[in-house]
């Protein structure tokens, strides 16, 4: 007992805050109280809303890509695979005149098949997973182009045909903008966090990133978990993908490079290792949080909007820098 | 102790060059402690792995449970209840101790995974085996003995019939070995079948029944433990064979002045305050067990690895060496024990590897001098009688040996004066071996002085003038050639504290 | 077969490479019979269509080239696009809107280029960050500032035939192609640099066995660097070249050019894993791309196809390179 005391340091409430979690925690609400005394534009309702439609897809996007990450590899394909498979969304629906459900079910399956892939070539071929996902990151950039004619994609607006696809994730009542999406993130966290933490899936792709010589020892089916850990990513990226739709009204082809850095930066920033076998799903929102204040807080102090893409490269780096300075005080 | 549960008979497995395992029996019964015993590089290992089916056995036959059995993987024979418990533990280190134990067998509640069961089953295993061990805890929060202890676990908890303990003490500590020797004295009770793999003499009589003494790839026999006296053992493991008479006095006059001199040096657990001097044009041996620190020493001082604290004295003269490049400035040189991991840029040419430590020699401004280049290489070709086609070859197409000389080219290149070689000879065959102490002994000649890490004891005998004898990080013991014996040598080798 | 590998010439650059040439004149032979079957009669078979796959070559040779020297360590860098759009756009509007002299926005251009191999070779080689991350952070970086410093306006260049235009000759001066020299001069540099010079021969090195290179004692930290830098000035040549045959850089953009880039330099003969290199054949797989680029557009394609092309070049090239290694061992 003693022991444990010593390794995981005194009271419940000191663990909290010296875990990578707690830290995070508490930049969120330095943060906010940042922006919040900074500026008095930033204390309105409309903020919260705004903060919403970045959180959305960067969060389904983070969560997805937190599973690659605790195995120790990464996904890149993420940025254009939102755009990519929105767009295609958008073609079904609006091209070939398929309702939105149809849509919306071709946007998630387009996900998991490049998810899929993206798991069959690391897992068998054993290439580095950063190169595999770099080229198909190429790929499903110019595939969204080719297959939509180069068509730039629009989901149906409120009002008109299929456009309930709109209120998924925000209502408006009584004139206010009520973002219900966030009912749904909250389930999806649990959920996730369940899988995660509690099920087979979460167990080996946490014994994967951790020790995989020993969890193939153990008889595991190391490389059934690897792709599983790339579907589950291709999944949320695709989920990520509908409600990038369904929150943006113009989706530009062959954009979208570059969304994959919020996404990993809020995983790593919320405490998952690039050496893998650490991370949590609770953490990667609390990262996400981080990023998606920073975007929607910094115009309101004054700092132009491309001064958010120098910040998250920063900040990337900075995680990345602390999360190598920790393993490497671990293993000497 | 009862019936047979394992017969292994007339195994026979050949490496390139290397005849690892020369039809080797052995037999182990249930309920009793079977010591395995040896020499590194004798074959326990490699036989180990032949019956876990990490190898594949070219010829002999393997009898479990009165069954001939032959494992396609290490996961195939834990299923049949063999269990190799090992010295590097295969534990994910994220996971906690109740997760590691059931992992690829979880109990489901629901489809999900029923933690609690997990840590009640795990509790119950633990106080079976009367080990304090929370089940809750991280695995790489623990000691390396209560890992060890988990591992343990985890092979009972899988019906295990028969558990190999590779060198399970060389981790702990005394209090955790009393433990552990408990809980093996519990098995044996349970009729389980145990191979106890260890160097330890004072243990190997204290729990085994039985001891197998290998030695180059054959088995010499086997004892009855309580019969038998330590000396026995020993001299069946070093036998009475000895490939090349030993050196009987120094070559080094008394009053050579010294080269190398390293004071209370200190780095991590496997070097504790470790102070000896090099003399110049001496071959001091380094002699110890694996694991004994003798690497993590020779990396210490070479600036590979950090430093807690010690001086360096290189002539009389203290050093600073935090890095390669200022050991290699001040004449020392690393031969790694694993040349394909730290010695050679293997996609690269025989040329380019063996100026790499000296390049700038080869450099008009920042141009390197090609011509330059091959024709010193080509001398020391030519001097090490290095087999190959030309000095363009690229590494990874040469012979271990012809590997090996490369790395010594490659420091005689850099004109280090001071060289440190460990295991110089691992992995070579017989003819290139021989080259090698020949070039060693010239060196010695011309007045390099010589470090040289060996677990083979009569290469230590035969090369050293004087040799230091290590055991868990720390110096045991100091002979000079003129009074070493193998028995002295292993006897310090197996002093703890 | 044997005997053609064994001939002088053949031996002396790679049977690889030979390979790739015949490729580039497959590749022609196919866009000049397609070309007008695809596109409405129009031809691929005229000068203006190879100076416009010149004007692509240019750049993306300089990208490639640099990307050569970190892939040669076991690096990546694949924010070279972003920032060779970086140094277009800081040096560009240091020229319109400062009217800096040329010869100094140029310099600019090189600086800030370099200054971004810094960045990235730093905290690759001395605080051990994975090279794909810095990348990621580098492309955001890049991107960000060069559209704050340019206030998310695109920077025009001096236009051919107006004042400060010279710089334009550095790609083409009247029918002579001088962009294809200076890249033939830069490539030959560079090949003397990664082949007879001490700096080439420590990072190859480093690429095959960093830590065995380290224990010889040689300061790897500082030679891994150098490779960054030394891709990152070339962006900043890139940046020049780029400008010379586009004039016009958008802030924002950039990083289609990278997979480019990536995809010459495997092709060629460079390995992922490091240790490996040729800038011949980094030569020819960018000539390769700047044709398969100018084709595809011929064709009435959209660039799209390219980025999907480039995309499994560099899967199959990486994938035959892992299993050739795999094979040995």
């Amino acid at each position: 007992m003693e022991k444990k005391k010593n390794a995981a340091g005194g009271s419940p409430l000191a663990r909290v805050f010296k875990s990578q979690e707690g830290i995070a925690f508490a930049a969120t609400i330095i943060l906010f109280v940042f922006f919040i005394v900074a500026s008095k534009s930033f204390r309105r309702y409309t903020t919260i809303v705004t903060l919403c439609n970045y959180m959305y897809y960067i969060l389904l996007m983070a969560i997805g890509v937190t599973f690659p990450l605790i195995t120790a590899g990464v996904d890149l394909s993420l940025g254009t695979g939102v755009v990519c498979y929105s767009i295609i969304g958008s073609f079904i629906i609006n091209q070939m005149g398929m309702p939105v459900g149809v849509g919306m079910l071709v946007t998630i399956l387009m996900g998991v098949l490049f998810g899929v892939i993206n798991g069959v070539i690391i897992a068998t071929l054993e290439l580095p997973p950063f190169i595999t996902t770099l080229c198909t990151m190429m790929i499903v950039r110019g595939l969204g182009s080719i297959l939509t004619g180069g068509l730039s994609g629009v989901w149906p607006m409120e009002g008109s045909k299929g456009g309930w696809c709109r209120n998924i994730l925000k209502v408006k009542a009584n004139g206010k903008i009520i973002p219900i999406g966030i009912i749904w993130m909250i389930i999806i966290l649990v959920i996730m966090s369940v899988i995660l933490r509690k099920t087979k899936v979460g167990r080996y792709i946490i014994a994967l990133g951790s020790n995989k010589e020993a969890l193939r020892l153990s008889g595991v089916n190391v490389a059934k978990w690897t792709i599983v850990a790339y579907s589950i990513c291709g999944l949320f990226t695709g989920l990520a993908a509908i409600a990038y739709a369904c929150t943006f009204s113009n989706i530009t082809p062959g954009t979208g490079a570059g969304l994959e850095l919020d996404a990993i930066g809020g995983a790593i920033i919320g405490g998952t290792s690039m050496t893998g076998g650490v991370g949590s799903i609770a953490g990667t929102f609390l990262g996400v949080l981080i990023i998606s204040l920073l975007k929607t807080g910094l115009p309101y102090v004054g700092l132009q909007a491309n001064w958010q893409q120098i910040i998250t490269g920063i900040v990337l780096i900075a995680a990345v820098t602390i999360d190598v300075l920790q393993h490497r005080k671990k293993t000497t | 102790m009862g019936e047979i549960i394992l017969t292994m008979k007339d195994i026979d497995k050949t490496f390139p060059g290397v005849h690892a395992l020369d039809h080797v029996s052995l037999d182990v019964k249930k309920g009793e402690v079977l010591a395995l015993m040896g020499e590194n590089g004798a074959g326990k290992s490699t036989l180990m792995k032949v019956l876990t089916g990490i190898y594949k056995k070219d010829s002999g036959t393997i009898t479990y449970e009165g069954r001939e059995i032959e494992f396609k993987n290490p996961h195939e024979a834990q299923e049949a209840g063999i269990v190799i418990v090992h010295q590097e533990l295969n534990m994910i280190g994220h996971l906690t101790v109740a997760q590691n134990i059931f992992i690829g067998r979880e109990p489901l509640n629901g489809g999900l995974i029923d933690d609690a069961k997990m840590n009640r089953d795990a509790k119950k295993l633990f106080e079976k085996l009367k080990i304090e061990i929370d089940p809750t805890e991280k695995m790489n929060l623990l000691t390396i003995g209560k890992q060890q202890m988990c591992e343990i676990a985890k092979a009972i908890s899988r019906n295990a019939k028969l558990i190999i303990f590779d060198e399970p003490s060389a981790a702990l500590t005394d209090a955790e070995i009393e433990q552990l020797f408990t809980i093996i004295r519990d098995l044996r009770e349970q009729q389980l079948g145990i191979i106890y793999i260890s160097h330890r003499m004072d243990e190997i009589k204290k729990i085994t029944d039985r001891v197998t003494v290998m030695r180059d790839g054959c088995n010499v026999g086997t004892l009855i433990t309580k019969d038998c006296t330590k000396d026995d053992i020993i001299n069946m493991m070093i036998g009475h064979v000895i490939y090349a008479a030993p050196k009987t006095e120094s070559h080094v006059k008394p009053g050579t002045p010294v080269v190398l001199k390293a004071e209370h040096i200190n780095a991590g657990r496997m070097v504790r305050d470790v102070s000896f001097e090099l003399h110049k044009g001496e071959i001091l041996g380094f002699s110890g067990l694996m694991g004994a620190g003798r690497t993590e020493t020779a990396r210490a001082i070479f600036g590979a690895d950090a430093r807690e604290s010690g001086d360096i004295y290189i002539n009389g003269e203290k050093v600073k060496i935090t890095r390669p490049e200022e050991a290699v400035s001040a004449g020392l040189s690393y031969l790694s024990e694993d040349r394909k991991q730290f010695g050679l840029a293997l996609k690269k040419s025989i040329v380019e590897n063996s100026t790499l430590t000296c390049l700038p020699k080869f450099c008009r401004r920042q141009f390197i001098d090609k011509k330059k280049e091959k024709e010193v290489t080509q001398k020391y070709v030519d001097m090490l009688q290095l087999k190959t086609p030309g000095v363009d070859q690229l590494v990874i197409n040469l012979s271990g040996g012809n590997q090996q000389k490369v790395v010594i080219g490659k420091w005689l290149i850099g004109d280090a004066d001071i060289l440190i070689f460990d295991e110089p000879t691992r992995g070579i065959d017989v003819g290139a071996k021989e080259e090698i102490y020949e070039l060693m002994n010239r060196l010695a000649d011309e007045g390099k002085s010589i470090i040289m890490i060996s677990s083979e004891l009569a290469e230590i005998l035969r090369m050293s003038d004087r040799i230091i004898v290590m055991c868990e990080g720390k110096i045991t013991g100091e002979l000079d050639i003129a009074e070493a014996t193998q028995a002295k040598i292993m006897n310090l080798a197996t002093m703890r504290n | 077969m044997k005997k053609f590998k064994n001939l002088k010439f053949v031996r002396a650059i790679g049977f690889n490479r030979v390979v790739l040439i015949c490729v580039i004149f497959l590749l022609y032979l196919l866009f000049a019979v397609l070309t007008p079957v695809l596109h409405g009669g129009a031809s691929f078979v005229k000068v203006e269509r190879i100076f416009s796959a010149m004007n692509y070559a240019y750049f993306l040779g300089f990208l490639a080239l640099g990307v050569t020297f970190v892939i040669s360590t076991g690096g990546i860098d694949f924010s070279i696009g972003p920032v060779m759009f970086a140094s277009a756009l800081i040096s560009g509007y240091c020229l319109t809107q400062y009217h800096a002299p040329l010869w100094l926005c140029l310099i600019i251009s090189l600086i800030v280029g370099s200054l971004f191999g810094l960045l990235n070779g730093y905290f690759v080689a001395y605080r051990f960050l994975p090279s794909f991350v810095t990348s990621l952070a580098s492309i955001e970086i890049a991107k960000g500032i060069g559209s704050v410093f340019t206030k998310t306006q695109s920077v025009t260049w001096p236009t051919a035939g107006s004042e400060n235009s010279w710089y334009k000759n550095l790609v083409r001066a009247g029918n002579v192609p001088t962009g294809l020299i200076l890249l033939i001069i830069a490539a030959v540099i560079c090949g003397i640099v990664l082949n007879k010079t001490k700096a080439g021969r420590y990072m190859l090195c480093i690429g095959s066995n960093k830590e065995a290179v380290r224990l010889s004692g040689v300061n790897t930290k500082k030679w891994e660097m150098i490779a960054y830098v030394i891709c990152g000035l070339l962006a900043g040549c890139a940046a020049i070249f780029y400008v010379g045959a586009y004039t016009t850089v958008q802030p924002g953009l950039g990083d289609n050019f990278n997979n480019d880039a990536i995809a010459a330099c495997v092709m060629g003969g460079t390995s992922m894993a490091g240790g490996v290199a040729s800038i011949l054949g980094t030569v020819i797989g960018t000539m390769i791309m700047s044709l398969m680029q100018e084709g595809i557009l011929a064709m009435g394609f959209t660039i799209s196809y390219q980025y999907v092309i480039s995309g499994i070049i560099v899967l199959i090239a990486v994938t035959a390179d892992t299993l050739s290694r795999k094979r040995k061992v």
